[in-house]
């Protein structure tokens, strides 16, 4: 039973909604979660909106029906609705002493240790940073996860866009994965390796003269809430055509101590109509000539990106450190606890063509290395790069509601915000979920 | 431990509360950021050659844009009697390489280029090629030469544009009567009764050294031509192959030694000249070095032909600028020519960068304190000396880039200011903080001066104020001349901004400022 419970979790808990109707083989649960955040900013240049923020409020519910579990549960963090998890999950034993599941609806891609743990489980204030810029999030699909003491492999495929809402074109399709083996797994310890892939042929985009150019955004904040903007860290990447996301991670934990962490490599394809945008540059006197003039003056690049994080925890006193076999995720506090933690993230969207000149006043790189005044176009993306330290201290009064408190010094390098380069932040957190 | 906790938990709340909730509001501050940003300063052998630029300087923007047609001999003329510092004018180059000194590329606007030629390349384009003669007196180059060129230039041709005709073939043009009917109540029979041709910018420096057209009986200026010694012996084709970019045939030599005469109008100002290098496509490749060619045989370069450090810029009630190293301001809003500036000039004459804010090739996109230092340091790399700020207001309500703060981090850099263009008392005033006049402001640390007052001021105890430029471009000679006289910035003793220690001194600057009309009558128009 304990089994079937957590198999049915929702991926964004780690516990079931609390107050439950049971008729036989059917039961209801109803649950809700709320995360208030409060924040002080301290930056170099751009100043971030220090405050209070409701961070997250939510109603969920579930109904599990023998073999099945369905799960909803409804965002109204922020004053507006907002859809979060809603799925169907069939759940079986098998004969590896381990589960079959197969789940569809709109949930977290497999790939990422940390997108697949719930925020209200995870141990620091918020995901770190580089999951967010290169890690994926909820996507409509369907998913086939085995799992047992040892292995654990989730794939399925899923749409690129949640509602068919692009401008124009293929909603997009992507397919991907998570597999972990568990080569020490107790109840007091477990230790876990694992590696995922998500392959995605980019869908949707804007359409200029009949050609469609496909866009990427990319970015993360500051590993906060309070002031979420993604401004200061984040690209636009146009005509991309496949995005490829490899990642690998560690974890380990006993029940004092834990630490995991992740690589995360994100390769982005390009592909445009060039003959098309060339045709259609030949409407004036100052048209480039020759195809291969245009190509020349308009080069396309593929785009790579790379980001990580180690976490660290240790727990003061309280329930130990426990792991979900069914998500491959740790869990979080349970019971009266206090725990210190520690984190160091990386993240970088610099992908810098060496030599090119980059204009602040002009927001522009240029191939040769100086201003021009048609300069061939740069294929140089400056989303910056990001190095972020936090340590926090947490405490859980039940299993019901904790209060957590960090302190993040971010250090960013973007051509784009020379002053902008350390930033400071002291945050605090109220969260219940029942 | 659990009361531990919660103790620190709601220290740590009210901690946090109370950072949150004090007075002090952080958010994106220009005014702040402006003096925060770090700005690079001029050299001191670069200010050496800023200090050539009069301060205060009335530019007078393509000579008139309100009194006479733009850019031509009645225009420069007309500023240069009036008393402006600098006549302002444009590089182009016709197909021959002449340097021209004309705004538009596409000569549809300033001139009747649509009536005179066709659409097409020029009917007597094939006669001006039979005109070069040999010493016998027969054709110099043969029909099937002529045929071929002829072909080649259909190919390059570009309509109405400059850079398609020869030199010969633009005094064809009337660059004055379309002024009557656009502005009726500017119009003058002179305009169009005395042809007022494109213009070079050797004709430019001659107005500016009180010489004017050297005209034939009929009143059409006497400019005779003939081949380049170099391409005497060459072919078309082969002048053609031997061109850096092969729709510029620059072989024509004119005679630049008759084409002028002592203007008997001048009335002795001697105003420096301030010509802007336009888009790098607009011209040849070596454009700059034209440029730098053409001020060397006008002796009006000063790294060829320096004049004395200590010449005055206003001597006896008269502008003496054009006597001075700061004769020439060059001006540009491109990064080519900026950068072929660097090269060929290397800082020694005054250069100013051109500011525009917007999407196109060359304009600031990132307008910020931050995107501003950038484009100063991109100046000052490129050995500019000044920065020309597009200022707002009607009636070109242009983009605004000389905002209070805009203007403190130019001269946090060392650089002059000169905001172009100014229409009106209205425009004059806020820029030389006259609006600011009685109060305290966040740039009073580099930008305040106390003025005092002078016999021509209208106020008469000393006025502090904070001043937004150094100088600038006007289509107002008349008003902005009365305005800086008016306002103790002219015929005065100042502070030098760039000096505590010095006084600016252009005490000597002509305190009469003839009425504008009167003066074109005088000229006779």
């Amino acid at each position: 039973m304990m089994a079937l419970c957590l198999a049915g979790n929702a991926q964004d808990f780690d516990n079931d909604p609390t107050v439950q109707l049971q008729k036989n083989d059917a039961k209801f649960t109803v649950g809700a979660r709320m995360m208030g955040d409060v924040a002080y900013y301290h930056s170099d240049f751009t100043p971030l909106k220090s405050g209070a923020s409701l961070t997250d409020a939510r109603i969920r519910t579930s109904f599990s029906y023998r073999d099945w579990y369905f799960y909803a549960d409804f965002g109204f963090g922020g004053g507006k609705f907002s859809q979060k998890n809603i799925f169907a999950q069939w759940n079986k034993e098998n004969w590896a002493n381990g589960w079959n599941v197969v789940k569809a609806g709109y949930y977290n891609d497999p790939g990422s240790m940390a997108r697949n743990t719930s925020l209200g489980s995870y141990h620091f204030i918020s995901r770190p940073g580089s999951t967010m810029a290169l890690g994926v999030g909820r996507e409509l699909g369907v998913t086939y996860k085995f799992y047992n003491n040892m292995w654990f492999a989730n794939q399925g495929i899923s749409t690129d866009h949640t509602y068919n809402n692009q401008i124009a074109g293929f909603d997009g399709v992507a397919v991907s994965g998570r597999w972990l083996v568990r080569p020490l797994n107790t109840e007091d310890q477990t230790f876990h390796i694992g590696v995922n892939a998500r392959f995605a042929h980019r869908g949707g985009g804007e359409v200029t003269n009949n050609v469609i150019n496909k866009k990427l955004t990319i970015g993360q904040a500051l590993e906060t809430y309070v002031d979420g903007t993604e401004d200061l860290v984040t690209a636009e990447l146009p005509w991309v055509n496949n995005v490829v996301n490899v990642g690998a991670e560690l974890l380990y934990r006993n029940p004092k101590f834990f630490a995991r962490g992740e690589f995360l490599y994100k390769h982005v394809t390009k592909k445009r109509d060039s003959y098309s945008l060339f045709e259609d540059a030949q409407n004036n006197i100052d048209c480039w000539g020759t195809y291969e003039a245009w190509l020349a003056a308009n080069p396309l690049r593929n785009n790579n990106f790379y980001g990580g994080y180690v976490e660290l925890g240790y727990m003061i006193f309280g329930s130990p450190y426990t792991y979900s076999n069914a998500d491959g995720v740790l869990g979080g506090l349970k019971g009266k606890s206090l725990e210190i933690v520690a984190r160091y993230n990386y993240t970088g969207l610099n992908d810098i063509v060496d030599g090119e000149y980059y204009s602040v006043g002009r927001d522009q790189y240029y191939p040769t290395g100086y201003m021009q005044d048609y300069p061939y176009a740069s294929s140089s993306v400056g989303g910056g790069n990001v190095n972020a330290v936090t340590v926090g201290v947490n405490f859980s009064f039940n299993k019901y509601i904790q209060v957590m408190a960090d302190y993040t010094y971010t250090h960013l390098d973007r051509d784009k915000l020379p002053y902008d380069r350390d930033f400071h932040a002291v945050q605090g957190r109220v969260q219940f979920t029942f | 431990m659990l009361k531990k906790a919660i103790g620190t938990g709601l220290a740590l709340s009210v901690t946090m509360v109370t950072f949150t909730s004090c007075e002090h509001q952080e958010f994106t501050n220009e005014k702040e950021d402006a003096k925060r940003v770090e700005v690079q300063t001029i050299s001191p052998d670069m200010a050496k050659v800023r200090d050539y630029v009069p301060l205060y300087a009335v530019i007078a923007h393509r000579g008139s844009t309100f009194w006479a047609p733009e850019e031509t001999e009645a225009a420069w003329r007309w500023a240069r009697n009036m008393g402006a510092d600098y006549l302002e004018s444009d590089l182009q180059a016709s197909k021959d390489c002449v340097v021209l000194a004309n705004h538009d590329d596409n000569l549809s606007r300033t001139t009747n280029v649509e009536n005179v030629f066709s659409e097409y390349v020029p009917s007597s384009r094939k006669d001006f090629y039979r005109s070069f003669k040999n010493a016998d007196g027969t054709q110099h180059f043969t029909e099937a030469d002529i045929a071929e060129q002829y072909a080649a230039d259909v190919a390059s041709f570009r309509p109405y544009y400059a850079m398609s005709y020869y030199y010969h073939e633009l005094l064809m043009l009337d660059a004055g009567s379309w002024f009557n009917e656009t502005s009726l109540e500017q119009a003058r029979p002179g305009f169009a009764n005395q042809h007022q041709y494109v213009s070079a910018l050797r004709d430019q420096i001659a107005y500016a050294e009180g010489r004017k057209l050297n005209r034939d009986a009929n009143g059409e200026r006497v400019l005779t031509y003939k081949i380049k010694d170099e391409y005497k012996d060459m072919s078309l084709k082969q002048i053609r192959e031997a061109m850096p970019q092969a729709k510029y045939m620059a072989f024509v030599e004119y005679d630049w030694s008759n084409a002028y005469v002592a203007d008997d109008k001048d009335n002795g100002n001697r105003p420096g000249i301030y010509p802007e290098f336009k888009e790098s496509w607009v011209n040849p490749s070596n454009m700059v070095q034209l440029v730098y060619d053409e001020l060397n045989a006008c002796g009006w370069n000063i790294i060829t032909k320096p004049e004395a450090e200590n010449a005055p810029f206003y001597a006896n009630g008269k502008v003496n600028i054009g006597n001075t190293n700061g004769k020439v301001i060059l001006q540009t809003f491109t990064f080519d020519a900026l950068r072929q500036y660097n090269e060929i000039f290397a800082g020694r004459v005054p250069m100013c960068y051109l500011l525009w804010e917007g999407k196109g090739a060359t304009d600031l996109t990132y307008t910020t304190p931050t995107g501003y230092a950038d484009i100063i340091k991109f100046a000052l790399d490129n050995g500019c000396h000044i920065i020309g700020p597009a200022i707002s207001g009607a009636p070109n309500n242009y983009p605004e880039m000389n905002e209070p703060w805009q203007a403190y981090m130019i001269r946090k850099s060392g650089m002059i200011n000169h905001p172009y263009s100014f229409d009106s008392y209205a425009q004059m005033g806020k820029y030389m903080g006259i609006y600011n006049y009685g109060i305290e402001t966040s740039y009073d640390d580099l930008m305040r001066i106390t003025v005092d007052p002078t016999q021509y001021t209208v106020f008469t105890s000393p006025v502090s104020l904070p001043v937004y430029m150094d100088g600038f471009f006007t289509n107002r000679t008349e008003m902005s001349l009365r305005y800086m006289i008016d306002q103790g910035f002219r015929c005065n003793k100042l502070p030098n901004p760039f000096y505590a220690d010095r006084v600016y001194d252009n005490s000597q600057a002509p305190a009469d400022v003839p009425d504008a009309e009167a003066v074109l009558e005088y000229l006779g128009y």
